[in-house]
């Protein structure tokens, strides 16, 4: 008789073995993960016999043998904990499932000797506590625990690029991750008796909302560098010891994993030189597929990925910012790069130029975002083959109704046009403080006043921040616009900065305000009016 | 030859336009948890919006079966000697297979022809209109399809959205993802390119994107067909027409609402416009 657990090992199998290449984002992982798959349930298919027990441990052992990258050997892992988990078990209830899971995640985070959030680790200890929820809360129905895993599993592969920079830089979620979730979701597909649904769909990638940070084209998993050689084999000796493996090779790479009993072990490193690993092993026992990569290349090839990642692949546009806060706003809305600077720390030709010649598009666009800069923008279509237009945004906002309106549809022309065009539905105003006493446009000014200036013109001056805005605000005709935009600079406390957007509320209720921390120097505000 | 026109609800055109054009349109499927709803026929689209917004469980839709289409066509043909099936977008529904496949299985005289249209809502529904005409004037099977395959590269559909919240959960974001995760609040304009959802441009305010489509409309030197959907805005859809009507016979404008299975995705502040250039060549 079969019992469920078989049933789900067998059906979920035939599942996995459909999904040709896992569709991720990032180097090879989707393509590690399905091969160990396939060695996994080859191994299932050969169990001793049909109890939740044998299958699971021949799953284990499957993956073991056919680990390929650090995803397949911590899947391998996840194998081995359910393994543990359901031991013995002819077949298994909805606790032993929870329980099994959680024993899953254990075993993964122990096989690393430097776990990090972020990764398939995380999904998978997301995914079991989602399990002990259910199971703690009386449900023991194993499909609906099962959707709210995958549910789980999903939420938790959207936040993996919170946990981890390099999956935000490049503005991915972790691959391992998605692998995990796909694979569980197969499953769960597979229960609910969708088969023909899968036959026809591909498995989708999880969006994360995260906004993307703007890092400068080379910075791309900067921090991840050196790369050197993905070195991975399988050790086959006696009486091997995989935790005085893991130490001694601990200072020899980063990534690293041991993994195995006192006969097998599989090892995988990320080492500047494999020779020494290699010949570190060979002393304990007999190595077999043995893989070494150099991931330089690696790296390339996900470089080109990203730049298909774009929608219009042939224009960029670059913007000149200062602040975190604004920095982030012109990437999440598409910024190829964020040049720093702003009003007195103004960019060089050369810095705009190099961040022209360093971006993946033959076309760019150029938001100087300050009228000092303006000019230093315009030398630099002269000094490149690149196609080069410059939008003279004069201020923050003019930079950000240049970027919203930009067309994915239309050509690199008629993009600079549209963006120009924009320029005239928005009036800025910022504040910020004279640096010297002075008469202007008849405002009597002393010495750290805050000052107002609306589109550049001083025309407000006050004794506090809200009351320079009153004035200037007063000089616009707001009946005509829909949305104020308020970023609030480094020295501005957000609490002050809230207080400015409820007074404006206040005063013109049918606007819609926005406050946004922008993290800009010398300006305590700046504000965009559309 | 009798020809017989089969289309799907996604192609959003009215019960009244299917009846008086003698189009038959196959429903799809949409289901929420455990339940399954005929699109259009089981369930309203006022209530599949309203439950769209205040379910817990995100709605999923799927294709109707190949027996779905293989009903259809053993039905026309009692009264046919050719049917063409034309469906919406592959990239976005398996719609197209299943129709395909009915036709493998279809064992009857009658020819059928099963087009995949690139297109969905009245992109879609404008060319079926178009198809209808030129079968009902006398269209024989290969002129009509010989006329889906030109008109679906004059047929063109953009959709003001609300927010990208319903497109990201239904995972059919296509190239749209760059759009998410702005630190700034913007609705976004998507379009259909190469049949799958891609973004467009972005605007601040529901006014500058209505705006933008009658603009978009405005771009086209000659229009065939002209059509402006809502999911739960009749007023504003109604409002747009008025407003379109300066570019096109007000009375030809076709207004319709936005079929569930996209609407599921784009959510239900969806405003959009689909225009039939004309051919000119």
């Amino acid at each position: 008789m079969f019992s469920a657990a078989t049933s789900w090992l067998e059906k979920s199998s035939e599942e996995i073995d459909a999904l040709n290449v896992f569709p991720v984002p990032d180097g090879d992982t989707g393509t590690n993960m399905l091969l160990t798959m396939r060695s996994t349930m080859e191994e299932a298919y050969r169990a001793p016999d049909h109890s939740a027990s044998g299958v699971a441990q021949a799953m284990a052992k499957g993956a073991l043998m056919g680990a390929r990258g650090n995803s397949g050997v911590i899947l391998s892992q996840i194998y081995r904990g359910l393994a543990q988990g359901l031991q013995g078990k002819e077949s298994f209830t909805a606790t032993d499932l929870a329980n099994a899971l959680q024993q899953s995640a254990l075993v993964a985070y122990k096989a690393l000797s430097n776990p990090v959030e972020g990764t398939m680790l995380t999904v998978m200890k997301d995914t079991a506590a989602a399990a002990q929820a259910q199971v703690a809360g009386g449900n023991d129905d194993i499909i609906s625990i099962l959707e709210a895993t995958v549910n789980a599993a999903g939420d938790s592969v959207a936040n993996t690029p919170r946990l981890l920079k390099v999956l935000k830089d490049a503005g991915v979620v972790d691959a391992g991750g998605q692998g995990l979730y796909t694979i569980l979701e197969g499953a769960l597909r597979y229960l609910r008796g969708e088969t023909e649904l899968m036959r026809l769909r591909k498995p989708q990638i999880i969006v994360s909302e995260l906004p993307h940070t703007a890092s400068l084209p080379q910075a791309v998993g900067a921090e991840e560098i050196p790369y050197g050689y993905c070195t991975e084999f399988m050790l086959k000796g006696e009486k091997l010891e995989p935790d005085d493996i893991r130490k001694k090779l601990e200072k020899k790479g980063e990534s690293l994993i041991v993994v195995g009993d006192d006969s097998t072990v599989r090892i995988h490193i990320h080492t500047i030189d494999p020779g020494v690993v290699v010949r570190f092993a060979t002393k304990l026992g007999t190595m077999h597929q043995v893989s070494i990569r150099n991931m330089d290349e690696q790296h390339q090839d996900f470089l080109e990925m990203q730049k298909e990642k774009m929608p219009t692949a042939d224009t960029a546009v670059i913007a000149v910012a200062a602040g975190d806060g604004l920095t982030d706003v012109f990437g999440s809305l598409g910024a190829a790069t964020v040049v720093p600077g702003g009003q007195t720390m103004n960019p060089s030709t050369k810095d705009l130029l190099q961040a022209v010649e360093s971006t993946f598009a033959d076309k760019v666009i150029i938001l100087p975002n300050n009228k000092n800069i303006v000019l230093t923008a315009e030398q630099v279509p002269s000094l490149t083959k690149k196609k080069v237009e410059v939008v003279p945004t004069k201020t923050i906002p003019q930079g950000v109704v240049a970027l919203l309106s930009f067309d994915y549809e239309a050509d690199f022309n008629t993009n600079a046009q549209i963006m120009k065009k924009a320029l005239s539905s928005v009036r800025s105003i910022e504040v910020t403080r004279a640096v010297r006493s002075t008469k202007v446009n008849g405002l009597k000014i002393k010495r750290k006043q805050p000052i107002g200036l609306l589109d550049g013109d001083l025309v407000a001056v006050g004794d506090i921040n809200i009351d320079v805005i009153n004035q200037v605000l007063a000089k616009i005709d707001l009946d005509k616009a829909e949305i104020v935009t308020i970023y609030y600079g480094a020295d501005t406390e957000s609490a002050e900065a809230e207080q400015v957007g409820a007074s404006i509320r206040e005063q013109h209720p049918q606007l819609q305000i926005e406050v946004i921390r922008g993290g800009q120097p010398h300006y305590s505000y700046i504000i965009s009016i559309e | 030859m009798t020809v017989k026109l089969v289309t799907d609800t996604l192609s959003d055109i009215t019960s009244d336009i299917a009846d008086e054009l003698g189009i038959t349109v196959v429903p799809v499927y949409v289901r929420f948890g455990e339940e399954v709803y005929r699109d259009r026929v089981e369930i309203t689209t006022e209530d599949f919006y309203r439950r769209l917004v205040h379910d817990a469980a995100f709605p999923s839709t799927t294709q109707p079966t190949p027996k779905d289409f293989l009903d259809v066509y053993n039905r026309l043909a009692k009264e046919a000697d050719e049917i063409l099936v034309v469906n919406l977008s592959s990239k976005l529904s398996g719609t197209y297979q299943s129709a395909m496949q009915a036709k493998d299985m279809f064992e009857g005289e009658c020819r059928v022809e099963v087009i995949d249209s690139q297109l969905v809502i009245m992109g879609l529904g404008l060319v079926v209109i178009a198809v209808a005409r030129s079968i009902q004037a006398g269209a024989n099977l290969d002129e009509a399809a010989d006329l889906v395959r030109r008109a679906v590269t004059r047929s063109h559909s953009v959709m003001l959205l609300d927010t990208l919240k319903y497109l990201a959960k239904g995972g059919r974001i296509g190239k749209a993802t760059n759009l998410l995760g702005s630190l700034l609040s913007f609705k976004p304009i998507l379009t259909l390119k190469d049949g799958e959802v891609s973004p467009m441009t972005r605007v601040r305010s529901r006014a500058a994107g209505t705006d933008y489509l009658f603009n978009y409309v405005a771009g086209f030197p000659q229009i065939e067909e002209l059509a402006v959907e809502h999911a739960m805005t009749p007023d504003e859809a109604e409002a747009l027409a008025e407003h379109l009507s300066s570019l096109f016979p007000r009375e030809q404008i076709h207004i319709s609402t936005v079929s569930p299975v996209i609407g599921a995705y784009v959510g239900p502040q969806v405003l959009s416009v689909s225009v039939l250039e004309a051919d000119t060549k």
